[in-house]
């Protein structure tokens, strides 16, 4: 155990924060010291943006893949891929692709960006690790507002995630909160404050106060506690870390305003619902990235009000153990409505103009997936890449050879071809080089 | 005298103790039985013995006892290429289905048990937070404001309970919430001033929905008038000249008029429309009669009255009426239901109910008679009624008129503000920061669960509200800064419970120092890329299985009287201890074995363990189902939103009422009882109940209900809404009563899908289950079980046969009715003809019901998992409760009294 430095006193939190995370935290450390671009300058090179879309309960088997014997250029594309046509050319599908730890039939999310064993830490009936988007935000998200935003849909969970409150985890395999309303995610983004500027300030300043108070109790609590308690109580100092280095970002953009995109989505309503609330979160995503908010995107999405909006009345559980028939018939609108979302996303992407000549499809990677493949499969994981962000050779269906390539190797390559230098994430074994050619 | 009646106390507290050390010495291992490596030999062997290892995969030298994170994850690959039908390969001979059969359950069996072993967390008790319930119990508790938490993340656990420490995250958006939350309940609490008056608003809306009907009524017949005029043209004329768009337009108001007009007529004819509403079901929905209190009138408690009858010729199953929130957007004849009175009074002799509301955001509510809570079954059911009379059913209530009055305040101040102004109000004080500090410090105590702040913390506290006095913010607000700190602080939040009791002093010299806390373990250094899937496999355990070991010998000590207070009435009230609980740990007469057991007894009693009882409930036997689907509205009109909360209230209200008698817990299993309201016994066919307090009734003769097995509200959880499920029912009867979870669905298994479309009965479905060896190891234990219940359909009514359809698409193209077969026997081989004999069958079972109910109770109580430690304890529950009958309230006790609830570890 340390001692304390005399100079502890002094800036106690702080130096909290240093002492207490110097694994955790360093790369967001030397953000609390970075500047903030002036807002209006555009950086030269377009930034890299990575977007995951978590469907939950997995699509249906053989009308969603397209023929696994059809590899390459040379594929067609499938029932439930069809609304995708007009892009065929700008995305990827892949199969063959699996978490190799997963047994839970009903947690499409939980597991699908971190590869982690549920059962690795014995003694524990629950283990998960960092989740990709958080490893590709300790470096995308620094010079932006907002360094991830996740988002998710509210109530509980009857749409096949599982565990978490996010598709997101942080690096002690604890889950991270999402925005879970189209209003909620709105004004995260958009809406500023009218205070006056040192208002702001003060408010700022109060907030650490309020911080430094809290961290006083959690200190002093935490004395004597046993192994796992004080592993427990570090979750709350870890959030009130998160907090600090928000607010340190905070500080550093309090003079900029929110800015909004010229065609700016308006504020979205209250009480929407199912395909009509995944379309708006999709353009609250696609705004996002317009004025830069952040790189970094998950969205666990509804399926359960989903489906109902698209008028069927059995639950996304019931939807997910189809069989020929009424069931099926959903989980074929399902998969096709979804296409049909990502369709359009895809077309608002090549339609947005960013850096120079390039526009915001140019530069973000879009993976659509789940852990789930279909039922209660668990291996060959629905996904489909598209986005001109990392260079992948577009237009093909790829199949892996090894049936069991750990879905981990795609988000190490997509980690690595968006600039966020990794060596290995989850239980991958190496990228997965057919993607770039 | 006093330490005579201790001894039977010691005694069973010394036989306990040698229980568990027999238990202790054998650990639970997991061996798949040495038989079945036959089968692997002579089926594996060839690709995956120890030379050839093809894949990587070495069988020959895979132990069978499964005691390691590695071998368990190897066994569980080979359990999925079983499963999945990939091994042995397609060209290769097939295991027999009776040898894969056995095999499967085996290993499914022995990876759970391994599984189970290797989680197990050696009774390690994980500082809980509080979880969103004992949340908002605990800041009622504090400023006698209920607030709702409901935007925090959802503690709901899939694993266990929410009372589950280990579960019970903390996210960085949580403790804005927190903050946010608190500001709100203390906003909430500072109410001073003049006492708010009491007001009342009556409505008598026979004026307002006589002169719309009226109208409507007029329209119909003059639009329908017009229409004959033009038919009476035979179509000479253009429809354009008598004001319709077309002929379609024509058709649309003729139909209009058909479905609706008569029922106007009559509506307005009746003569009790005169002097009151009529609750009739309508085209439009049902008619409900609202009321809605001013926006200015504050938030509170207040009483809704209603002069209401029942009329004449009314079935008694309508004569209920419902009462509940009339929200924004709700369509017409809608309503939240918050609850339903039966209604026995008459045209001549009306009744006035009195129901209570809670006046919050929603001000307006609405009384309905009771129906489906969906306007296309209301309409649907008004549709069917019309055809055949003309007019649509008839209104079985009136209401002569609804009055709110309010709000009703016991006593002013409320005693909340007395307690966080303890001294009366500021401006009364001579020294107002004096007085800031002590409300600061008194305030924190109460917060800390009697455990007192910090010098320094209640000094940063006192500064945040005398920074906000120097930028001119007045004292109530200043106040409240530090007071909401509090509420969001970790000594608040969570139930500290130190390894180790440190001497006040040591505190405050820790407190001078301000040691950081220790060091984050560093992260596992990111693994180099591995070769082959064995060398994958082996990495998947984050840390050796040592280190567990060394975990588990972290040193436990006894509650102290104040922290075992605190763990009791999170256990029996989800709530901080009361006064007299405080009172008695504070003199240290707590843990004297006489003051426990009528501490407990006292806690049980009061209102208060409501609350456990259903949380508990609700989670032990995972009710969260119930709320899984929409039942089908025009397929069960009768499973309407009241009743399936007086259903739910049924499980509860039933151990309620077995904990205030002493009954024993095979109560639940087969009872000559049941414990229901005026609006169950209707649901049920019980005559005779009055009220809707639920109540003990003797199940009348030729009646299947009694016991959990015939609960309208089990029954419906295995269901999915339009059918029945075998497989959830039996599924549920294995994990809930006879302690014999089966193990999870196996990923990967083929989904059977030649059947589909057939016109199958659900026997035949199941004989296909056992086809599959992979299907076969679970269903030929659940299914029969299932089978047995068939006769209660999706709602949970009777029936002695069942519909099979055949679709093609959405259509139904042949419908067939078939007797239930019920007959099947247990996993152990008891055979059954019908329902009741299957019930008799598992009351059989009443020791494994106490084992399941013992471990959920140890798991709720104790905020972590069941562990193989923990055997010991549920065996001396299971043997006092056997001493006093099996009263359920001795489990209670035992645990309570138990080493393991009074220590922490």
């Amino acid at each position: 155990m340390n001692k304390p430095s005399q100079k502890q006193s002094n800036h106690g939190r702080r130096s909290f924060l240093r002492s207490s995370s110097a694994v955790v935290a360093l790369p967001f450390l030397e953000s609390l010291g970075f500047r903030k671009h002036a807002a209006a300058a555009e950086p030269a090179v377009a930034p890299k943006r990575l977007v995951f879309l978590g469907m939950g309960f997995g699509v249906t088997r053989d009308t969603w893949f397209p023929n696994i014997k059809q590899t390459g250029s040379d594929y067609e594309l499938s029932e439930g891929l069809q609304p995708l046509a007009d892009h065929k050319q700008d995305l990827t599908v892949i199969q063959n692709l699996s978490n190799q730890f997963s047994t839970e039939a009903h947690w499409g999310s939980t597991f699908w960006l971190t590869g982690a064993n549920r059962y690795a830490e014995p003694g524990q009936s629950f283990y998960n690790s960092v989740s990709a988007d958080q490893v590709a935000a300790e470096s995308l998200g620094r010079d932006t507002r907002f360094t991830s935003i996740q988002l998710g849909h509210k109530g509980p969970d009857k749409s096949g995630h599982g565990p978490g409150l996010s598709l997101a985890w942080n690096r002690q395999g604890k889950p991270i909160a999402a925005l879970n309303t189209p209003v909620a995610a709105f004004h995260r983004l958009f809406s500023d404050d009218d205070t006056p500027l040192a208002e702001r300030q003060a408010a700022l300043r109060k907030k650490r106060s309020v911080l430094d108070t809290v961290l006083e109790n959690a200190r002093s609590v935490g004395r004597g506690l046993t192994q796992t308690d004080t592993d427990k109580l570090d979750e709350y100092f870890q959030s009130i870390r998160e907090i600090e280095i928000r607010l340190a970002k905070e500080e550093d953009w309090l003079d900029v305003p929110k800015t909004r995109p010229q065609q700016s989505p308006k504020a979205p309503d209250e009480g929407l619902e199912g395909f009509e609330e995944v379309k708006v979160m999709y353009d609250l995503i696609l705004a996002a990235m317009q004025v830069d908010a952040s790189r970094v995107f998950t969205y666990r999405q509804p399926l359960d009000t989903f489906i109902t909006s698209l008028g069927a009345t059995i639950t996304a559980h019931n939807m997910s153990h189809y069989s020929d028939g009424a069931r099926k018939e959903v989980s074929q609108m399902r998969d096709k409505k979804q296409s049909e979302l990502l369709a359009r996303f895809i077309g608002k992407l090549k339609a947005t103009p960013d850096v120079g000549d390039t526009t915001l499809f140019d530069n973000c990677t879009v993976t659509l997936g789940s852990n789930i493949n279909s039922i209660h499969y668990l291996t060959n994981c629905p996904t489909v890449v598209t986005g001109g962000g990392t260079g992948i050779q577009h237009g093909r269906q790829l199949v892996m050879q090894d049936a069991n390539t750990p879905l981990c190797n795609l988000w190490l390559s997509l980690l690595n071809a968006s600039g966020v230098k990794t060596e290995s994430h989850g239980d991958s074994t190496g990228q997965i080089d057919e993607l770039f050619g | 005298m006093v330490v005579m009646k201790q001894i039977p106390h010691l005694l069973p507290l010394g036989l306990f103790f040698c229980q568990a050390i027999a238990t202790l010495a054998e650990p639970p291992r997991s061996v798949i039985p040495p038989q079945h490596r036959a089968v692997l030999q002579e089926h594996c062997f060839d690709c995956h013995d120890s030379q050839s290892k093809e894949g990587g995969v070495d069988l020959q030298t895979l132990s069978f006892e499964i005691s390691t994170v590695e071998t368990a994850e190897r066994w569980q690959k080979v359990l999925a290429v079983l499963n999945s039908g990939e091994m042995p390969p397609e060209d290769e001979t097939q295991i027999n289905s009776e040898q894969k059969t056995l095999l499967l359950d085996d290993l499914s069996a022995q990876i759970v048990v391994a599984r189970d072993v290797l989680t197990d967390s050696a009774g390690v008790i994980t500082m809980r937070r509080l979880n969103r319930r004992e949340y908002e119990n605990t800041v009622f508790d504090l400023v006698g404001v209920r607030i709702e938490a409901k935007d925090l993340p959802s503690d709901a656990n899939s694993q266990g309970f929410d009372t589950s420490g280990g579960s019970l995250f903390f996210s960085s958006d949580q403790f804005e919430q927190y903050l946010a939350l608190a500001n709100q309940a203390l906003e909430a609490a500072f109410v001073y001033g003049k006492k708010p008056g009491q007001k009342t608003i009556r409505r008598e809306s026979e004026s307002l929905i006589n002169p719309r009907f009226s109208r409507l009524r007029t329209k119909l017949k003059k639009d329908f008038d017009r229409a004959a005029q033009w038919r009476a043209t035979n179509g000479q004329q253009s429809p354009a000249e008598f004001g319709f768009i077309d002929e379609s337009d024509v058709k649309f108001h003729e139909r209009l008029h058909r479905q609706q007009y008569a029922s106007y007529v009559r509506y307005l004819e009746t003569p009790e429309s005169k002097t009151g509403v009529l609750l009739n079901k309508l085209f439009n929905g049902a008619v409900v009669d609202t009321i809605t209190i001013p926006g200015n009138w504050p938030d509170g408690e207040y009483v809704l009255r209603a002069r209401v009858a029942a009329l004449e010729g009314s079935q008694s199953k309508e004569r209920f009426l419902e009462h509940g929130i009339v929200g924004d957007g709700a369509r017409s004849g809608e309503l939240k239901v918050i609850g339903c009175n039966q209604v026995t009074g008459s045209i001549s002799e009306p009744q006035t109910l009195e129901i209570p509301i809670t006046v919050k955001e929603n001000r307006g509510f609405g009384l309905r008679q009771r129906q489906p809570n969906s306007r296309a079954a209301t309409r649907a059911a008004f549709l069917q009624a019309q055809v055949k009379t003309g007019v649509g059913p008839p209104a079985a209530l009136w209401i002569d008129w609804i009055e709110v009055t309010g709000p009703v305040l016991e006593t002013w101040p409320p005693p909340s503000i007395g307690k966080i102004f303890f001294k009366g109000m500021w401006w009364k004080q001579p020294d107002e920061d004096t007085y800031a500090r002590e409300i600061i410090q008194r305030f924190a105590e109460r917060a800390f669960r009697i455990k007192s702040p910090s010098k320094s913390f209640l000094e940063k506290l006192f500064t945040l509200y005398a920074e906000a006095r120097e930028d001119g913010v007045n004292f109530p607000t200043a106040i409240r800064e530090p007071l909401a700190v509090i509420m969001a602080s970790p000594g608040f939040l969570y139930q500290i419970e130190p390894a180790a009791v440190l001497a006040p002093e040591s505190i405050e010299e820790q407190n001078r120092n301000a040691l950081p806390p220790k060091e984050l373990e560093t992260q596992p250094t990111q693994s180099r890329i591995a070769e082959s899937g064995e060398q994958r496999v082996q990495q998947s355990s984050k840390r050796s299985t040592e280190q567990s070991t060394e975990q588990s010998t972290e040193q436990s000590r006894e509650l102290n009287d104040l922290e075992l207070a605190v763990r009791l009435a999170y256990f029996l009230w989800s709530s901080p201890p009361d006064q007299t609980l405080y009172e008695i740990a504070k003199q240290g007469e707590l843990k004297r074995p006489g003051t426990l057991t009528r501490q407990v007894n006292r806690m049980l009693d009061d209102p208060r363990a409501d609350e456990f009882i259903a949380r508990f409930s609700h989670q032990w036997l995972g009710m969260e189902r119930l709320d899984f689907f929409q039942f089908d509205a025009k397929q069960f009109p009768e499973f309407d939103e009241s009743v399936k909360q007086a259903a739910r209230r049924e499980v509860y209200a039933t151990i309620r009422s077995m904990l205030d008698e002493n009954r024993p817990l095979s109560d639940l299993l087969n009872p000559d009882y049941v414990v229901i309201n005026d609006l169950m016994a209707d649901y049920y066919g019980i005559e005779g109940v009055q009220g809707s307090d639920f109540q003990k009734v003797a199940i009348p003769q030729g009646s299947p209900r009694g016991g959990l097995l015939a609960m309208a509200a089990i029954l419906a959880m295995g269901s999915d809404g339009t059918r029945s499920s075998p497989v959830e029912r039996g599924a549920w009867v294995m994990r809930k009563i006879l302690d014999n979870p089966p193990p999870p669905a196996p990923a990967n298994v083929p989904q059977l899908s030649r059947l589909v479309g057939k016109l199958l009965s659900p026997r035949e479905i199941q004989q296909a289950h056992m086809e599959e060896p992979q299907c076969a190891q679970c269903h030929r234990k659940i299914d029969p079980i299932g089978f047995g219940m068939q006769n209660f359909d999706a709602a949970g009514k009777w029936r002695d046969k069942i519909t099979l359809q055949q679709t093609a698409g959405k259509r139904v193209i042949k419908k067939k009715a078939v007797q239930i077969d019920p007959h099947g026997q247990l996993p152990d081989g008891s055979p059954f003809e019908n329902f009741l004999q299957l019930r008799d069958q598992i009351a059989v079972k009443n020791d494994q019901f106490a084992r399941g109910f013992s471990e959920a109770l140890i798991e709720y109580a104790l905020g972590r998992p069941y562990g193989f430690s923990d055997e010991g304890l549920r065996e001396r529950m299971i043997s006092q409760a056997e001493k006093h009958d099996g009263s359920i309230r001795e489990y209670i006790m035992a645990l309570v009294q138990s080493k393991k609830f009074r220590t922490k570890k």
